[in-house]
């Protein structure tokens, strides 16, 4: 358990169980395990998003909680991609509604990941609007922001001057030699007393395991002995849970010098970004982001695909939400 | 539904076909006469760009053009004591004319007009442009001032100096103006060119030979890298990178690297004015003297356009004839104008994609082709 940010009295796991991959589960039963014995084995903060899955993974964790809200520290985030405060608060509604819960402990924007980000939340009738308002009300105890795209991004969200408690961002062995959060973003967030939280420490996809250039053990605990307050992982089946409780259940942070070494050995893979897709690529953007700040999607893409077969009949992207 | 329909009609991302269709035609229909516009280019006294009329620099080597034409501003570069002419033509368009003979009609043109800025690059269609050029100038090698760069991505200086010795041949020269490092792109490259015996040292060696006068790097990705170049405090002369009215609110070389490069006195070329193949122009986004103005109002010593074929050439000559920089005012207005455009670089392609990262270069660095990793 770690203090969050500056914040001694709230403590959450070192380990978070991430919403997305939940969403990816065989099926809603396995999903509702995934959570129980989460908590069963010590984790306590659970991450979502109003986006993922088109409100499946919110679906599926607000049932796995079930009776067991109070054990976790839940964080979800709104998806406005820069539009404004009204669809914000209405996004809000609906993910309460889908975690069966009367407030979150921690509410984020999601996906800031255009240099235009930054100014459009914080523009009047922005974004930042509604999160000060839910805070107001009570119905979100910490406020915050993540982003996979670029520090420099998030350098401008903390320049707005907007009062955030949690920042999340890509932590990972190949993120310290390349466009890096780690070496940009993280100190910034100690001085402030704001919590880290780390996200993508098998680099999203887990190509450099897949590929055999390095182990879950060495990039989870390289993520894990940052200071940062927990480190999301997803996790859509239950053999991934239980080798990754083994890891944070036997976790001895390393040594800077084990971390130097494993930077090392991986930044000449990591100097043209191609195995952290999520800050290079503009086919990995989201595409309702790209829709709502009006940039091209590609239609041959599977994500627009998908989007485009489940909005079919409704005739908006987005679901249950009126556009504003 | 029919909003959607319409944006996956209009925003559908063209393939490379497409985007290499569109790139040889960004030439505005109109407004093509001959006539050229008596009076634009001497209206201008600003401070860093002079028509070449009365070159300010006595000692430099920029040759007056004809006494028929129209002259064309030109400007200082740097600390190198060179004068050149407000545009450059750029190397790899010169490979992609369709002839020789095309190549060589651009480069006459562009030295008749009083161009005299000509880039280049070892590996530029695997030495067919360093080839044309060196056609083409044949005779008037002593009225231009040739650029080109040496590709080792990341390899030590012998493969350099090897490099050197090619493109020499290729340009039918003894010398060089400008040498540059090509591509310097990867988060690595500054480790590796200055690491002992790296490119870095190839660069000084050629200087004290005498075969290059003045050296420098170039780079399109990440205006980071280029700060990592120059904090090593090498004697470099020369630094390009992309400048255009997309790049200021974008990842900006124009914020970042600029005004360090104006600090240490280094001559900047400026590329990519309209996007790398003219996305910006393609895309209805702004106009080629909007992109072109823009981009040679910044402090910078010369803007190097590609041009491939002849009515390109017209269309910029003639922009470049007229060009009276913009004002500070004019020039926020077009960078507001894009900025919302600009906020995901889909029209900066070369600081987003691969596509124009050159497959040598990953090789060199032990990296796939772009091909097998279509980020």
């Amino acid at each position: 358990m770690r203090s969050f940010g500056g914040k001694s009295d709230v403590k959450i796991s070192a380990l978070g169980l991430g919403g997305h991959h939940l969403g990816d589960a065989p099926d809603e039963d396995t999903a509702i395990r995934i959570c129980h014995e989460a908590i069963d084995g010590g984790i306590t903060f659970f991450d979502n998003c109003w986006e993922y899955n088109r409100g499946k993974s919110e679906n599926w964790m607000g049932k796995g909680l079930k009776g067991k809200r109070d054990q976790v520290f839940l964080m979800t985030k709104v998806c406005t991609h820069g539009r404004d405060a009204a669809l914000a608060t209405q996004m809000l509604e609906q993910s309460l509604r889908r975690l069966q819960t009367d407030h979150l402990d921690l509410w984020q924007i999601h996906g800031v990941s255009f240099d235009n980000d930054p100014e459009l939340f914080i523009r009047p009738n922005g974004a930042a609007e509604a999160l000060l308002k839910a805070k107001d009300q009570g119905k979100v105890r910490f406020l915050g922001f993540t982003g996979h795209k670029a520090p420099h991004i998030h350098l401008a969200m903390l320049e707005t001057g907007f009062p955030f408690d949690a920042v999340q961002m890509p932590l990972n062995a190949f993120d310290a030699t390349f466009r890096s959060f780690e070496r940009e973003v993280l100190p910034k967030l100690s001085q402030r007393g704001i919590a880290a939280l780390g996200m993508k420490p098998l680099t999203g996809k887990g190509e450099p395991l897949k590929k055999g250039l390095i182990t879950p053990d060495q990039m989870l605990r390289y993520a894990m002995s940052l200071p940062v307050t927990t480190t999301i992982t997803g996790i859509d089946k239950l053999d991934v849970l239980h080798q990754d409780l083994k890891i944070a259940q036997g976790f001895k942070p390393m040594s800077p010098q084990e971390m130097e070494d494993l930077r090392k050995q991986c930044s000449k893979l990591a100097a043209d970004g191609r195995f952290e897709h999520y800050k290079v690529s503009l086919q990995f953007d989201n595409p309702e982001a790209r829709e709502a700040h009006h940039f091209p999607i590609d239609p041959n893409q599977m994500e627009v695909k998908e989007m485009l077969l489940e909005t079919v009949n409704t005739g908006s992207p987005w679901p249950d939400v009126k556009k504003s | 539904m029919a909003g959607r329909k319409e944006i996956m009609n209009q925003d559908t991302p063209p393939s490379e076909a497409q985007w290499m269709l569109h790139r040889r035609d960004f030439v505005k229909g109109a407004a093509l006469t001959g006539a050229a516009l008596i009076g634009g280019a001497l209206a201008m006294a600003q401070n860093t760009i002079t028509p070449p009329a009365n070159p300010a620099g006595a000692s430099s080597p920029t040759p007056v053009a004809p006494s028929d034409q129209q002259p064309v501003p030109t400007k200082k570069a740097g600390n190198t004591g060179l004068t050149l002419s407000a545009m450059g033509i750029g190397g790899f368009h010169l490979g992609t004319a369709s002839s020789q003979d095309v190549a060589t009609q651009i480069v006459h043109g562009a030295l008749d007009a009083g161009i005299n800025f000509f880039d280049n690059a070892w590996e530029y269609h695997e030495g067919e442009s360093e080839n044309r050029l060196g056609n083409a100038l044949k005779g008037r090698r002593d009225q231009a001032i040739v650029m080109t760069k040496v590709c080792t991505h990341g390899r030590g200086k012998d493969v350099a100096m090897r490099m050197l010795e090619e493109s020499l041949s290729r340009l039918q020269t003894n010398y060089l103006d400008v040498w540059q490092i090509h591509e310097v792109i990867y988060y690595n490259d500054p480790d590796l060119i200055f690491s002992p015996g790296g490119a870095a040292e190839a660069l000084l060696e050629a200087k004290k030979q005498g075969k290059v006068r003045f050296i420098g790097f170039t780079g399109h990705k990440d205006p980071a890298i280029h700060l990592r170049m120059l904090s090593h405090n090498f004697p470099f002369d020369t630094v390009q990178m992309p400048l255009n009215c997309f790049d200021a609110t974008f990842r900006s070389f124009e914020t970042q690297v600029l005004p360090e490069a104006n600090r240490r006195q280094l001559a900047v070329f400026g590329m990519k004015s309209l996007g790398g193949s003219g996305e910006m122009v393609t895309r209805g986004a702004i106009t080629p003297e909007e992109g072109l103005r823009y981009a040679m109002s910044l402090p910078v010593a010369t803007t190097i356009s590609g041009i491939d074929t002849l009515n390109v050439l017209k269309q910029n000559l003639e922009i470049l004839r007229d060009f009276k920089p913009m004002t500070d005012s004019e020039m926020a207005d077009l960078r507001d104008r894009c900025r919302s455009l600009a906020g995901d670089g889909h029209l900066e392609r070369f600081k987003t994609s691969l596509f124009y990262d050159g497959d040598l270069g990953r090789e060199q660095h032990g990296f796939p082709s772009s091909k097998e990793v279509p980020l």
